[in-house]
Parts: C-alpha cells; structure tokens; sequence
C-alpha cells in the first residue's frame, strides 16, 4: 500500500479545522441521484394462464382462504387483517365494550388503520376522520357497520334492548301453509309493499309505542 | 415340503381405506403446493409483446367487452381478470380505455375486498397492471382502492401482499399526488414494517417504495416521523437489503432521542454489509447522518468509546481515495472533533488520510 502520501496528524487537523461544520441538509449537494426505477406490472404462470383459459373460473379452494385469512369465530366475517378483527370483535361481540360505549365516557371506536392512535365517541366521527384525514372511500368496505344483516348472535346494544326486534322481524318470514296447493287462501301476513313504511327499525317501534301511550 | 415363500398378507378393507386416504391425502398436499409455489413474472409496459408471441392481442374492443361482461354481472370471474391482467399489460391504450368506463374499476374494487382470498390476489394483480397507467389512471387507482392496498399489506398472504405493494410502489412512480394521497393513508408505517420484517423476499420492494416516496414527495408528516424514530432500530445492520437505510433517515431528518439510538447508528453504519453500490448511498448519506447526529445531539454521544473500529472504518474509506467521499468525511470528523469527547489526538493517531 503506498503510504508516502498519508497526511501527518497536525496536517489533518490543518484540513479538518478548513472544513465547514454543522448540520446538514437533505437538500445539500452534491447528492447522488438515485437509480431509475422502471414500472412492472405483474404476469403468473403461463401454464396458470392456459389452465384458467379452458376453465369457466378456477375453482376456490375454501380452506386455503379461511387459512390465509381472519375470521370471527363468532359471526363467520371475513377481515384482512388481524386489526379490522380485533375492532370487529370488540365492536361487535364485545358486551363490556356495548356498555362502555353506551355509558359514553370516553372515545372507545378506535381507527381503522392500526398506526392511528385517534379513538371516537361515535362510529360515525370515526367514519368522518378516516375520510378526511385518511382519504378513505366513504364506502369503506371494511366498515364495521356493514353486514350487520348476516351476522348471528351478535350482542350489539339494538339486540339487547328490545324482544320486539325479534318479533318485528319474524313477521316477515311468516308463511302461509298451502298443504301443497300454490294458490294462498290464507291471509297475507306480510305487509304491503305499496307503503314502504313499516316499523322496521328498532328506534320507530320505540317512538310509535311512546305515541300511543301518550 | 413346507413352502418357504412367505406369502403376501391378502390386504383387507380397512388397508385400502387407507392407502386410498393417503393417496387423497398426497394428492391434495401436491395440489396446495402447487398453489402456494405460484410464481409471478415482471414485465414492463408493452413488454410482454415482445416476450410472450402466441399470447392474445387484446385490443381496446376486447376490453370493452371484459369491462361491459364484468359490469354487467357485477363482478369478474378469474378468466376475466386474467384477461385484464393482459390487457393492461399489452399497452396503455387498453388501461386508458378501461379507465374511462365508468363503474368497470369499482367491480375490480369489490373483488379485491371480496370474501373469496383467490379472487382477491387476481384483482390485485390486475391492478398491479392497471398501475402501469399514466399519472390520471394511477390518481384514480389510489384513490379508489389505495386503502385497501395499504390495508392489505398487513395480510398473512404473501402474494397478495406482495402485488398490493407493486401496485403501490407503481403508483408513487407514476405520480407524486398519488404517493401524498396514499401517505395520508399510514403507508409510512406500514411500509417499514415490511421493511424490517422477517419475509425477506419483500425487503427490496419496501426499500424500492420508502426510497421513492424520499426522492419524490417532499417531506412527510409529524406522525411519520415519529413512527420512524420509534422503530429505527427495528433494522439489522446483517440485512441484505438495508442499503437506503442510512438515505431514508437523513432525508425525512428522523432524529435520535436516546443515546440508545445514536449508539445504534454508529454501530449499523460500522457494521452493515458490504455495498457493491457505485454510488455508495448507505456510506455516504451514513456519514451525513451520523455529522449530523455528532451536531445536533452531542449529549447522546458522550459515552462513544468504540474509537478504534470506528477508526478503522474510515481508513478503508480513506483508502477508496475518492474525492467527494473524502469531503464528506472530512466534514463529520470536523463536527465529530468539535464535541471534544476525549483526546482527539488519541483517534486523529489512527487516521490514514491519503493527500
């Protein structure tokens, strides 16, 4: 190794006392410019693609995605990530939770995304938060809210507080017997659909009661 | 005579129940692995032209006829998403014509977010072709699905994960208002953990985004910066892949809070990898990283004792002879002098620089 040109220690400090100190910007040249990217897009297995020509639809293999995935053992939905379940479950099964939300303390419906620290009071501030600070759709497909109609046992608040729900509901699903003849001689019990104003929601049921007690 | 011949026990009912349950069995195991060994190749734009000849030229009629059938059933079947996945791939005419059909992208939407986890990795790679669009087509894709790309790549599937995170690294390449709109949606975070997470085969394509997101947009938010200076020292300095590691802190001026950390920069910068980089981004954007941190935060550096590696380290810099590198040397040990640790004579001994 050549050594005849090392700097002698009160040379180097000669050289570094020259030098310029102090912080240094992102912005501070020379910087190295960084290495091109080129945009790609994605292709599969050519056989997979020959495969899936002769093939209507490939068929889905059921246990390879509920292995991959996070279910709710309690209602079967599906979630992508392990964040949305926990929020799902504790949104919508958890009782302690249904409690403290109706005691209205605190904010207890956190973000949806997992590195947003923001809790809310209400579903809908929540919703309102992830749209404007987090630029979600306002459909957001992973919304707790949605699906509420496939869910069994759930142990939300609207569930607890009122048998009528139940009945309401199961009026609709009442059939006529016919003793295998089509034509119904029996009354129709389900409600015109000319109208469209039946007391489908729980709260209606609550106001129309209030109004005849009153 | 007795016959020495053993003869084969004759196989009763419950054995070849058996053996046919095996054979299920071994089929079944050979068919998941066949699934989950799926491969993906990389083309760019147009190339796959060039690559593939007896592959359909799907013009834009064809893809008004895919985006017409999946609109008007309300969803797209595999089949279809395949032959999207080409379209898109064949040239930008086809990705403009799909993107001009209203409602045809919100069905590829509701597939990505569907039950069904096959279905989705198709959408998602059918978006990750449908990125390689022009800055318009790449708003719309982040603004339509980003969140669910973002979410899914906190996903247990590393293939959906990994065309969700193609997808997006196409998107902040294509247009800079799609990387801020994404930002505002935690990709920050989301990215650095698959940063410093065990898939290593995702390490580069994380690196590639975070990279991009540095050198296109500028700045990024307070909670960003604050995530990162949490989780800096998630990386090892053993990674394969850290080497924009040192780039990424020193552009986004993430800064050390404990001496815990600055010790962790000095001991990643003395002990990463070799680069066979020719610009040796990690070495220098190391060096102005760590000037900085002997600038700003003299109190974390107090108890600095690793004189002798860190010595040693910069002779072999020294030794490269390369004048710009020298510089930036020079201007660290400049600030690194001025915090009159102990003896400067006692590591300046040390030093070989070379006039």
């Amino acid at each position: 190794m050549d050594t005849g040109n090392v700097l002698k220690k009160e040379q180097l400090i000669k050289l570094l006392e020259e030098m310029p100190s102090g912080y240094i910007k992102p912005t501070f040249p020379p910087s190295p410019q960084p290495p091109a990217y080129k945009k790609m897009g994605v292709l599969i297995d050519i056989a997979e693609i020959v495969d899936a020509s002769f093939k209507p639809s490939k068929p889905s293999n059921n246990n390879y995605s509920t292995s991959k995935s996070y279910i709710c053992s309690e209602c079967k939905r599906i979630l992508p990530t392990a964040h949305l379940l926990d929020l799902h479950i504790t949104e919508q099964h958890d009782f302690y939770f249904a409690a403290s939300v109706e005691r209205g303390n605190r904010p207890m419906y956190s973000c949806y995304l997992e590195e947003c620290t923001l809790k809310f009071t209400t579903v809908k501030e929540r919703k309102d938060h992830c749209i404007t600070e987090h630029k979600f759709p306002a459909n957001y497909r992973f919304d707790q809210g949605k699906g509420k109609g496939k869910r069994k046992g759930k142990a939300s608040t609207s569930d607890l507080s009122m048998d009528t729900d139940e009945i309401a509901t199961a009026c609709h699903t009442i059939k006529a017997f016919t003793f295998g003849h089509h034509n119904q001689r029996a009354f129709n019990t389900r409600p015109p659909k000319s109208n469209g104003k039946g007391l489908e929601d729980v709260q209606d049921i609550k106001e129309a009661l209030d109004d005849i007690m009153d | 005579m007795e016959n020495n011949e053993n003869p084969e026990p004759a196989l009763s009912a419950p054995d070849s129940f058996l053996r046919l349950k095996i054979r299920e069995y071994a089929q079944k195991q050979r068919h998941n692995q066949r699934d989950q060994a799926t491969d993906a190749f990389r083309f760019g734009l147009g190339q796959i032209r060039q690559e593939i000849t007896e592959l359909d030229n799907l013009k834009i009629k064809d893809v008004q006829g895919l985006a017409a059938r999946i609109k008007r059933r309300k969803h797209a079947t595999s089949e279809n998403m395949y032959r999207l996945s080409h379209a898109f791939l064949q040239g930008n005419e086809n990705i403009n014509c799909f993107a001009a059909i209203p409602g045809a992208s919100q069905v590829l939407v509701k597939e990505l977010t569907g039950p069904n986890l096959e279905r989705q990795i198709e959408a998602a790679e059918c978006f990750c072709n449908y990125s390689l669009g022009e800055p318009h087509v790449a708003e719309k894709i982040s603004t339509m699905a980003g969140s669910y790309l973002v979410t899914y790549l906190d996903s247990n599937e590393l293939r959906l994960k990994r065309s969700c995170l193609w997808t997006l690294t196409n998107l902040i390449a294509t247009c800079p208002k799609a990387g801020k709109t994404l930002l505002q949606m935690q990709l920050i975070p989301k990215l650095w953990k698959l940063y410093v997470s065990d898939y290593d085969e995702l390490h580069t394509d994380a690196e590639i985004s975070l990279n991009l997101l540095a050198t296109t947009i500028d700045g990024i938010s307070p909670e960003d910066c604050h995530y990162l200076s949490e989780h800096m020292m998630e990386k090892r300095p053993s990674d394969l892949h850290g080497e924009y590691y040192m780039f990424l802190l020193y552009q986004w001026e993430i800064e050390c809070k404990t001496q815990k950390q600055a010790e962790y920069l000095i001991d990643f910068f003395l002990n990463q990898k070799e680069i066979n980089y020719n610009n040796n981004w990690s070495i220098r954007y190391g060096i102005r990283l760590l000037a900085n941190v002997f600038y700003k935060h003299p109190e974390l550096i107090q108890n600095f004792s690793n004189f002798e590696q860190f010595a040693n380290k910069l002779n072999q810099l020294f030794a490269k002879r390369d004048q710009e590198l020298n510089f930036e040397l020079l201007r660290m040990l400049r600030n690194l002098m001025e915090l009159k640790l102990c003896n400067n004579n006692l590591w300046l001994n040390e030093l070989k620089f070379y006039g």
